[in-house]
Formats: structure tokens, sequence, C-alpha cells
């Protein structure tokens, strides 16, 4: 949470010579982040960020009293002053003497959710602007001044970190003031005009008509507000349960300072002194008198926990030993009291410092005023451990990007999330697809099950731009599983386009390569987001192919695009990794070139597969050309016990020939 | 080029010397003259219906006592006629440079293609880390809030919750821990992840795709966060400094250094945020980076809860744990001049391809 903190009033309770460049350096190496100097009229104003679990420090008052406890750690004096903490105690029984009219007040509260009540009425109090001061120390601190009661109620929350409010004491029927649970459907309309319907257990105050008139821990109810005309104003100071006010200012999206405030443990103990000091405010800026006896209803007394630290584990942590004296000045400024003995340290925290309960919370208090600064910085010094090893699934992955880019494609990172739209053009269940609850926006709502509709717009996205795209993804998707958790597979997708098959199919041979992985030779289709008579199905490892005409123009794209799916997942489950080597033989290779007229709609994939097969002689078979039904293979023959002769090579030759002729129905071509 | 004549007798010793002496004269005058290639000269001379080797085939015939000298001569017969032909090569080679060739053709490119800024990043930041003994895993995206949230010490309805604007995911069903199911907002997720899986010291970073309701120049909703996590005896602040240094050393440059301040998380305690130098002014001040710090990420010492979360002792253990957003990182490297993070996110090929 950010505050705002005037330079002068800040020195209103600190007493040093430190300079606003020096109070920002050295507060934000040991304490609250000084953020920014703002210079507002003239004026010199912190820009401050105090982390959620220091409600104390959300104030002026919190801020100065770090100030004065890290100041001193760079040589320069600090001196806390007026402490709320510090105060005498004020309050006595016979307030009530003082008006000429006793003005009665009826309280019933459940200190389970208010912890601490405190109330006050007030007769012939003057509605008026407030002073300068007021009026520019608030400002300044980005509050708008609205008249002097407003005023002194935001002015306290300000200065000490309570917050205060006020009612108009005509405007409570019965003077019956009810605080407790809501039940679900009531409403209540607050200061801003906001009419607000409740659930059960946000925390409301009821009249003696059942009227409500306060919004506990957000917003004061509009029907009792204190306006212009106001002359009797009851003083409201009190701490909340701050899990129902940050529930209710959760579910009914209503924030204020206050509530900012309510929704982190207060300390109880500080209502007593700013209440006082709220008394004497109220006297003499509004002409008011007090005209009841104070309200002061608490639940069971603070009491200090004791909280202990082994001297060892200070040591460790820091990195040096801190000595018995510096401890306890470290811990004595902060507040509460210390004891300290060779092995371990005694603290018992002060009431506004609820976030020190365990032993770790003493060792952050003692290094960061000993400063983070200090600490010299080492590598660890164990040895690393041998059993924890990379997952290799990692280094493929990033070996297949490397070879991708290399082989002149570019890399995408498209959102994990799709939208509505996507999931209709590619017809997925979404039964069976994970939905984000509460999404940014419509474009990103489902999580992908597959890559191809974020791959399609982006190529749609890019066509504009580039003739010749070839680009890559290689990201998870989301498997359904029911009643569970996705299973996250990591997928890879290649798209170019253009009717590319060769090409993509030689992306794709390749990279099974990588994983020393046979390309499946089945002919089956891929699924319908391909052309059927132009795609694969490459058996459980992926897909691939042109993408179909019809799925093309749900997207908008008027060019062939054509696509590789291939599971990373699985691919890795099937990987042989380890290599092995073969002799090299010792005998010269032939070579020869075999041109055959095939007929039509023959697969070409199984004839240089079986033709291979026909005889150990033949080492390898390629497709050296294609042009309309004429196939030209480049045979290499070898043996690995003898030399080959023109008499070995004529009778595979015709082995060859006859195999394709009965086979395949191919004749040679003269 | 005399012909020998043929003749069903075997030839003498002397008459084979003498022949072959003929022969190599000849053989390295023709070579010299000769226009021919030199493979075409070296099949002429040695190849399969040579001279040479008709007469060299002559040795099968010979005396035994003859075959020693006729041997020796063959020899250097067929070094001289090596050395002619290797002569007559290096002068093909010489009149080939003397002829005028253009140096300043376009080369023939291998082709170009472009993996993105952030793979390239988490491939830096991974090896940076590797040298530490920190290896890198990967937990899930999708998780139980139990593991984003709770286990962290953050129960239910803690406000610290919010600190991170979480997407849900529609109802699953749920475990024995957690009825809620998130896109992690950061990858502290994998702490307790990794600390079930049993294993002790634990060096690891975690870098995931994380998820946050918000979109700026510098934020989009899907982003990478890089996440470190050290247990072990005795571990110090001291430890977490010495290694954000390496880090910030190795990944910015030399002359760069880190410094912690005090922060707030749940999951630990002390807290602290990450600042680096700036790389224009070095920490003095100036027009980018204003105090002469820049924030980089959030970091601490593992709270005992979460170490609890994990079935590890905290009076034996403790260690550190340091998050940083991948995308926030590079863009922090000097002279990147990427000014708006949705850029990353664009998938326009003019800016890919600029990488």
């Amino acid at each position: 949470m950010n505050i705002l903190v005037p330079d002068k009033w800040l020195r209103r309770y600190l007493k040093t010579d430190a300079t606003p460049k020096q109070l920002k350096e050295y507060l934000s190496l040991c304490g609250p982040s000084i953020e920014r100097i703002n210079t507002v009229n003239g004026e010199t104003v912190y820009d401050i960020e105090v982390t959620g679990n220091r409600p104390d420090a959300m104030s002026v008052i919190g801020i100065a009293r770090e100030a004065s406890v890290i100041l001193p750690r760079f040589g320069i004096d600090a001196e806390l002053i007026d402490d709320p903490y510090k105060m005498k105690p004020l309050l006595r029984q016979g307030f009530a003497g003082q008006a000429k009219k006793e003005l009665p007040l009826h309280v019933t509260t459940d200190t389970k959710l208010n912890p601490r009540w405190m109330t006050v009425v007030f007769d012939h109090v003057a509605i008026q602007p407030s002073p300068t001061w007021l009026t520019e120390a608030l400002e300044l601190s980005g509050v708008r001044s609205i008249n002097n009661v407003i005023d002194i109620t935001n002015y306290v929350m300000h200065a000490y970190g309570q917050p205060a409010h006020v009612f108009d004491y005509n405007k409570i029927n019965g003077s019956v003031m009810k605080l407790r649970a809501s039940k679900k459907g009531e409403q209540v309309t607050t200061l801003d005009g906001k009419t607000h319907t409740l659930r059960d257990n946000d925390v409301v105050m009821e009249d003696g008509d059942g009227n409500l008139i306060d919004l506990c821990g957000i917003m004061g109810g509009k029907n009792s507000s204190v306006s212009d005309t106001t002359k009797r104003v009851v003083l409201f100071l009190q701490t909340y349960n701050a899990s129902n006010v940050r529930k209710t200012s959760m579910h009914l999206a209503h924030r204020t300072e206050a509530s900012s405030l309510f929704e982190k443990n207060l300390d109880t103990e500080l209502v007593t002194p700013v209440f006082a000091l709220s008394i004497k405010l109220m006297e003499e800026l509004t002409g008011g008198v007090v005209a009841s006896a104070v309200t002061d209803i608490s639940a069971s007394p603070w009491s200090a926990p004791v909280v202990t630290v082994k001297r060892k584990k200070v040591d460790t942590y820091i990195g040096s030993h801190l000595s018995d004296k510096e401890i306890k000045q470290i811990l004595t400024a902060l507040g509460g009291k210390v004891t300290v003995t060779d092995e371990q340290i005694t603290f018992t925290p002060p009431s506004y410092r609820r976030d020190i309960t365990i032993d770790v919370d003493i060792i952050e208090e003692l290094a960061r005023i000993y400063g983070y600064h200090t600490i010299q910085g080492k590598l660890p010094e164990t040895e690393t451990p041998a059993t924890v090893y990379e997952d290799p699934i990692l280094s493929m992955e990033q070996l297949i990007k490397t070879k991708l880019s290399d082989w002149g494609y570019t890399e995408t990172y498209t959102y994990s999330m799709i939208s509505d739209e996507l999931m209709d053009h590619c017809a997925i269940p979404k039964d069976l697809t994970y939905k984000i609850t509460n999404p940014l926006s419509s474009d990103w709502v489902y999580m992908r099950p597959t890559l191809i509709p974020s791959m399609l717009l982006t190529i749609k996205q890019n066509i504009p731009y580039e003739q010749d795209l070839k680009l890559f993804e290689l990201s998870m998707t989301y498997a359904f599983k029911k009643n569970d958790l996705p299973d996250e597979q990591s997928t890879l997708i290649v798209a170019v386009s253009g009717a590319r098959y060769a090409k993509i199919k030689g992306i794709a041979e390749q990279l099974f390569s990588l994983f020393g992985i046979a390309f499946p030779t089945t002919t089956d289709p891929a699924n319908d987001y391909y052309e059927q008579s132009r795609s694969l199905q490459l058996g459980v490892f992926g897909q691939m192919g042109e993408i179909s005409t019809q799925l093309l123009q749900r997207f908008g794209i008027g060019k062939p695009v054509t696509v590789l799916e291939l599971s990373i997942k699985n691919l890795m489950k099937h990987r042989k990794t380890q290599k092995q080597y073969t002799a090299i033989p010792k005998n010269p290779a032939s070579f020869e070139d075999f041109a055959f007229v095939v007929p039509n709609n023959t697969h070409v994939g199984p004839m240089l597969k079986t033709m291979e097969l026909i005889d150990p002689m033949i080492k390898e078979v390629s497709l050296f050309d294609s042009f309309k039904n004429i196939r030209t293979f480049h045979i290499t023959y070898q043996s690995d016990s003898k030399n080959l002769t023109k008499e070995d090579t004529m009778r595979v030759r015709e082995k060859i020939i006859r195999h394709m002729r009965t086979t395949y129905h191919a004749t040679i071509k003269n | 080029m005399k012909k020998i004549v043929q003749t069903d007798e075997p030839l003498a010793k002397d008459q084979v010397i003498r022949l072959l002496l003929t022969l190599q004269e000849d053989a390295v005058s023709a070579i010299n003259e000769s226009s021919d290639t030199p493979d075409i000269l070296k099949l002429t001379w040695l190849g399969k219906n040579s001279e040479f080797l008709k007469l060299a085939s002559s040795m099968r015939t010979a005396k035994p006592d003859d075959k020693q000298q006729i041997g020796a001569v063959l020899n250097g017969v067929k070094i001289a006629i090596e050395n002619a032909l290797a002569t007559k090569q290096q002068s093909t080679y010489t009149a080939k440079n003397e002829e005028w060739f253009d140096t300043t053709i376009p080369g023939e490119r291998p082709p170009t293609g472009h993996t993105h800024i952030v793979t390239q990043a988490i491939e830096e930041i991974t090896s940076i880390f590797n040298r530490l003994g920190f290896t890198r895993v990967r937990h899930p995206e999708v998780d139980w809030d139990w593991y984003a949230f709770t286990s962290l010490n953050m129960p239910e309805s803690h406000p610290a919750r919010d600190e991170w604007e979480t997407f849900f995911i529609d109802s699953i069903g749920k475990n024995e821990k957690s009825k809620k199911v998130v896109l992690i907002p950061h990858t502290s997720n994998g702490q307790v992840r990794e600390m079930e899986k049993g294993n002790l010291p634990i060096r690891m970073i975690n870098i995931a795709k994380c998820y946050r309701r918000q979109i700026d120049v510098s934020h989009t909703p899907m982003f990478h966060q890089f996440e470190g996590l050290y247990i072990d005896k005795n571990v110090s602040i001291a430890h977490l400094k010495g290694v954000l240094d390496y880090f910030a050393k190795h990944f910015f440059g030399a002359d760069r250094t880190t410094r912690i301040r005090p922060f707030h998380f749940q999951f630990t305690e002390p807290s602290f945020e990450i600042d680096i130098s700036c790389g224009i002014c070095h920490g003095k001040g100036c027009k980018l980076c204003k105090e002469g710090w820049l924030e980089l990420g959030g970091a601490g010492m593992v709270h005992p809860n979460v170490l609890t979360s994990g079935n590890i002792d905290t009076t034996v253990y403790n260690g550190f744990a340091f998050g940083w957003g991948v995308e926030r990182a590079y863009m922090m490297k000097a002279n990147t001049n990427i000014d708006d993070i949705r850029l990353l996110y664009s998938n326009d090929v003019r800016f890919l391809t600029q990488f």
C-alpha cells in the first residue's frame, strides 16, 4: 500500500537533521521504501510503499518511528516525539459532567466482530472549514478537505493509522447503536450514495428503528452522516475482525483507506490514545463539548507473546555474529522488551507489532536494521547434489528449437488461452476443455488442447507482411483429465505458407531421426483439420499435411497452409538415444539408376522400402527423380564380404525388375 | 612412345630394367609436355593398360634372385612418374589461380531462422545457473491452489492472495488438499512440489509460463517467470547475495552489482526486493534509471511454514528462494530498445525476425 507523507508533518513526530534525500536513501535500505520525493506547492512529500504486514507503518507516526530506529545506524541523530503509546492516560470517568445536558447512547456490540469499541457524544458542534494547517496537511497527503469534523477523522487516521468515524447523533433513532453480523439480503446506502446488498457476516450497525446506519469497516451510512447542519456528533474509534472486513470489501468491490487498514491486524491498544487526541481536536476546532460518558468495550486485553530465537540461527542467517549490545539496541528501539543470553534471544514485541510471532520474524528485524547492504555476499560452499538430474526433455526441446531455427524457421510464442470463436472454428468440445472463470478478455478463455488455432491465427496475421512464412512453436497443450489437473503435453507445431507437403515431410523425417525413431510407414490420413488426401497420421507421434480448405476459410486465410504437429512428449517416450557403430565396408560400392513407368496413383514409399529388402547386396535406394508416371531410383550396391562383379549386379538388377513388375506392375523405361 | 615387342618368352632381368628406365624417360617428358589433364595422364602411364603395369607383371615370372633388383627399379620408376604427375597438378592449379575471379560475389547463405527472445533468455539464464549447480526443472502451469498459495503460507482468504490478480479455472473436482485450480501467477508453486520429491539438498531453477489478469506496457496476461530455490543446512542471506550477484554479472555485465532491500512475501522471512545497478550510470543516478538502481525481482529466506508444507525438518534445513520475470530481465539488458512487453507476444514476423 502506498501512502503520501508530507515532510513537514513527519517532522512533527521526528526530530532530526536528516535531509529528505537521506531519509529516502536510508529508510529504503532498511525499512519502508520511499519510492519518490514529490514537491507539491513548494512542500516536500514522500511517496512511500508500505508492505501489507506492517499496518503500524501505514501512518505518519509509523514512518517516523521507523526513521528514528534507522537513521542512527547511519550516524544521523533521530528522536521520536509525541509517541501516542507514551501518552499519559488522559481518560477519566468524569467526562459526562462538562455539558449542560447529558446525551445518552445505548450501545450493543459483538466483540468477536469488533474487538475494541470507543464512542463519546459531543454537543454544540459548529461545522466549519478547517484551519489552514489541517487542510494543507490533508491535501498534501492526497486527501480532500471537507469540514472540520470530517477532517479530524481523516487527520488522525493518516497521522496514526487508526481510522475514526463520526455520526450525526440526531439521525440515530433512539440513540441506539447496535453492531452485529448482517443477514443475507439486507441493504445499506453508504455516504457515496451507493446502495449495497449484503451477505451473511458483513459487519453492520443498526439504530433503534432497525435502519442500518454504518457499513462497518468500509464506509459510514448516508442516513447517519455529518452534514453542514449537524450540531451533535458521535465520535467512534474501533478495530474490527480483519477477515470479516476483507471479505465484505472483496464481495462488494468497495475499498477505502479505512477498509484497507481494518482488513489488517490493527492494534487494539492504539485506540485509546488516538481517541483521547481526537477529543482534544474536536474541542479545539469545533467548539464541541463532551456530552456523554465514554463507552469503552473490548474483548480480553491484549497479552504479548514471547518469541525466542537461537543466537546460532541469527548468526547463520546474517553471516556474522551480532553482539549482545547491538541486539538489545536494535530490538529495544523497535519497541518491546528483550533479554539476551549466549544461547538465545527472548523478545516480547510491542502491541503494534503483531507481525512478530516466530523466530525468523526476529531475525528479519535484526537483519534489516543491521543492514542487508552490510552483509558480504558469498557463493554456497557445499557440494553440488549428485542426485538431481535434469529432465532430458528440456535439452531436447532446446535442440529442436535450435535446429528449426537453423533450418530457416521462426519461433512464435502464442497465448495458451484461446477464444470461444477459435474453439468453434476448430470444433473443439468445450466440456472437455479447461475454462477460465474470470478471463481478462474474450480472446483468452480456454486452455488450448491443440496448437492449430493459434498457429493459423498467427499465419493469417502475418500474410500481409511475408510471402514465405516458415513458423514454429513448441508449447504445452492441455489434455483433459476428469476431476484432475490437465495433462500438460509438450507439443511442436511447424507451419509453412503454401502447399508444400514435401518440405514439411522433410522436416518431420529429420525430427524423427533426431529421436532415433523410424518414420511411420502407414498411409492413414490425419484428422479433419487436414485435407484428407494430402495428410498423414504419424502414429502416436502426431500428424501432418495441408490444412483443409474449409478450416482455412473459417480463419479467412486465402492461401494453402501446410502443417506438422508432433507430440514431443511421445517422441521422448520412444526415443533411442544411443547410436551404434557398424563396421565400414571394406569393399567399394557401385551404383545404378533405374527409371520405371508406374501405374497411376501408386505410392512410392512402399516401393522404396521393399526394394531395399530384395537382396542384401542392395545397400540403399533413393528416389532420384519423379516426373508424371516415371520414377527414377538410384540404387547403391555393396557387399560386406566381397568385391562385386558384373555378374553379381546383373543378378540383382534382374531381381529388381522382376519385383517391380510383379508387385507394382511397373515396367522399366527404355 | 616406343612400344614393347610382344614375345611369349620371359624377359631377362637386364632387359626388363633397361625397358623400365626407358619408360621412365618417356613418361616424364610426355607428362611435362602434354596438355591432357593429370587424371588422364595418370590413367595412361600408371593405369590398367599402361606399359608400367605390363612390365610390373613380369615380376611374376622373374627368377627369385632377380626379383629384388627388378622391384627396386620398379619402385624408382613409379616414384619418378608420380612426381612428374604431381608437378603437373601444381602447374594446373597455378594456371587456374591466374584467371580473374570475382571475390565480391554474395555468399550462399545457409537458411536463417529465429528462436524467440524468450527462448534465448531462458537458455542464457539456465546456463548461468548450471554453473552454480542449479538444475532446471519444470512444474505445472495449471495447478491446485494449495501449491500456488496455501502451501506458501497463504491460507484461503488471506489478503496476500490479492496481490497476484489470479486467473481461476472452472471447478474440476478436487484433491485432498485443494478445492480450486488456478493458472499459476508465479512459479513458486514449484517450491513445495520440488520439496515433495524428497531429495536434499535442493538447488533448482523452475522456469515456466505464468498468468495474471493484467495487460499494459509492462504486463501481459501470459509471461515467463524464473524461480530459484536453494535448501541446505546453515544457509545464509550472504549466500543469496552471492548467487544474485553472480547472476547479475554474467547476465547483465561484469560492471553490474545487485542489492537487496526489505520487502514482504508470505512465503519468505526475511523477504527482499532485488535491485540491479543501472548500466548507464552505475548507481549514481541518471535520466534512464533516476536513482541508480532498477528493480529486478523478489527473494527471501524460505518461510518455515513452507518448509513444513514440504515435509522438511526446519531444525536441520533452511534456504532461500528468488524469482523474477524473464521478459523483464531481458528487456533490461542494455540496448534492446524494447519499450513495450506486448511486442514479445505480438507474433509479428517483422518483430520476431529482428532477434
